[in-house]
């Protein structure tokens, strides 16, 4: 019997079409702990992060065909679910109100644990490079349309900038850090 | 539809989700029939994956809650248990049967549902008279018309005999061409309530979660899908709630074979 642990995404993806509990298990074991972190990342709590990390497998569940293997890697597609949902949720009303208290309680455990929290978590290093060697009003730009989920219409209204403005710093700061990750390797990057 | 001007300006923001719903659903349906956008837009979604690629240890339950919705659809009445044991604390609502679109069953199913329930409460009084090995003949012969018997003599049929490796047969199974099955006799001694039965179809070399069956099985019925077939059914002991994965050593395990 082929170890379940040996088996690629790709073919992991296929036996959950075929109604493979155990398959989904494993793509869980090796993927959930991202799309749940991203996921908490940018809901700033680990509740509503279950809800999204709970739905990004049932969706994989019933809906594998989905996942188009020619298009990308599966992590990153999960990711890509994943933090769309999560901007979804966090841009409800009832979320933003929950993430103002999440935020109200993290203010009182103290402003280092909410400055270093995002760095604390294992982002690639290269990532982390890219992003940060960026100039600082694209890093921004982007970090408020990725992390906290704005719109770049609102980003823009938060750094006080025209749209078009932002709009471009934001693709131009993805084609630097997608300059970035073709450099060093990362599949799919380099389209 | 969104022009491609329009569209190729959005792509970068659309990857990050930086843009309203409607908009978003405008840029992908341009670029689903734009190739060069369509690549612009993966490889940018790339980078936002590997922009959120942090790993967060996973909250203990999550995947016990994601495992129990597997068999469900939502907006649909949850599935009725397919799964049941001949023990009243633990009639268990396990399906191995269907998702979503696979999820109607037959009004044969229905019946054959009912009326293995009513196994179950007979099972009870069985198990609590003989205590740990409760045998489905018992219950074969005072149920007229039991829903193992017919399927016994349902065309198709398949048995699954479960032997452990010192040869000795610790249960039957009788398999039905649209995927139930029944268990017919059982001579798996009762665990301690810490530890469960479970029970695995091996379809194409790999286990596939049937369902737990309890520590002191007596009554099982459960739907799998029919195709692809099982070719192996194998019995594992395993702690109360069973297992993703299956404990390194089968107790039992058997072909499954025409009658």
């Amino acid at each position: 019997m082929e170890d379940i642990r040996e088996v690629s995404d790709a073919q992991l993806v296929t036996m959950i079409a075929r109604y493979n509990e155990v398959a989904l298990a494993e793509t869980y074991r090796r993927h959930g702990g991202a799309v749940f972190g991203l996921a908490r990342r940018v809901l700033n709590g680990a509740a509503e992060a279950e809800d999204v990390t709970q739905e990004i497998f049932l969706r994989l569940w019933n809906q594998p065909e989905r996942f188009d293997a020619t298009r990308g890697n599966l992590r990153s597609w999960l990711l890509t679910q994943s933090h769309a949902r999560a901007v979804e949720t966090i841009r409800s009303l009832t979320a933003r109100r929950q993430r103002e208290i999440n935020d109200a309680h993290k203010a009182a455990r103290g402003a280092y644990d909410m400055q270093h929290e995002a760095w604390d978590v294992v982002l690639a290093e290269d990532v982390k490079k890219a992003l940060g060697e960026l100039p600082p009003e694209e890093r921004r730009a982007i970090e408020l349309a990725y992390f906290e989920g704005y719109t770049y219409i609102k980003v823009a209204e938060i750094l006080n900038e025209p749209e078009g403005t932002v709009k471009s710093r934001i693709r131009n700061g993805m084609r630097r850090m997608r300059a970035t990750l073709v450099e060093s390797g990362i599949e799919g990057a380099d389209r | 539809m969104m022009s491609h001007d329009e569209a190729s300006e959005l792509l970068a923001v659309a990857a990050l989700h930086a843009v309203d719903a409607e908009t978003l659903a405008a840029i992908e349906e341009h670029a689903a029939t734009c190739p060069r956008c369509q690549s612009e837009l993966d490889s940018y979604r790339v980078v936002a994956a590997a922009l959120g690629n942090s790993v967060e240890e996973l909250p203990e339950g999550l995947w016990t809650n994601i495992s129990s919705q597997l068999w469900e659809r939502k907006g649909e009445s949850t599935v009725m248990p397919e799964l049941l044991i001949g023990d009243s604390a633990d009639v268990v609502a396990i399906s191995s049967a269907t998702r979503s679109s696979r999820r109607l069953r037959s009004t044969i199913g229905a019946v054959a549902f009912a009326a293995a329930a009513s196994i179950v409460v007979l099972a009870l009084s069985l198990s609590s008279a003989q205590s740990h090995v409760t045998n489905l003949e018992g219950a074969l012969q005072s149920a007229n018309r039991s829903v193992v018997q017919r399927a016994l003599t349902t065309p198709g049929h398949q048995i699954v005999n479960l032997t452990s490796a010192s040869n000795q047969q610790l249960a039957e199974f009788v398999m039905l061409p649209d995927g139930t099955g029944y268990l017919v006799k059982s001579n798996m001694p009762a665990l301690t309530p810490n530890d469960t039965y479970q029970l695995w179809a091996i379809v194409k070399g790999s286990p596939v979660s049937v369902g737990v069956m309890g520590s002191t099985p007596g009554q099982v019925t459960f739907t799998m899908d029919s195709s692809p077939s099982p070719s192996e059914l194998a019995v594992t002991v395993q702690s109360a709630g069973g297992s993703l994965t299956p404990a390194k050593t089968f107790v039992a395990s058997g072909p499954v074979v025409a009658s």
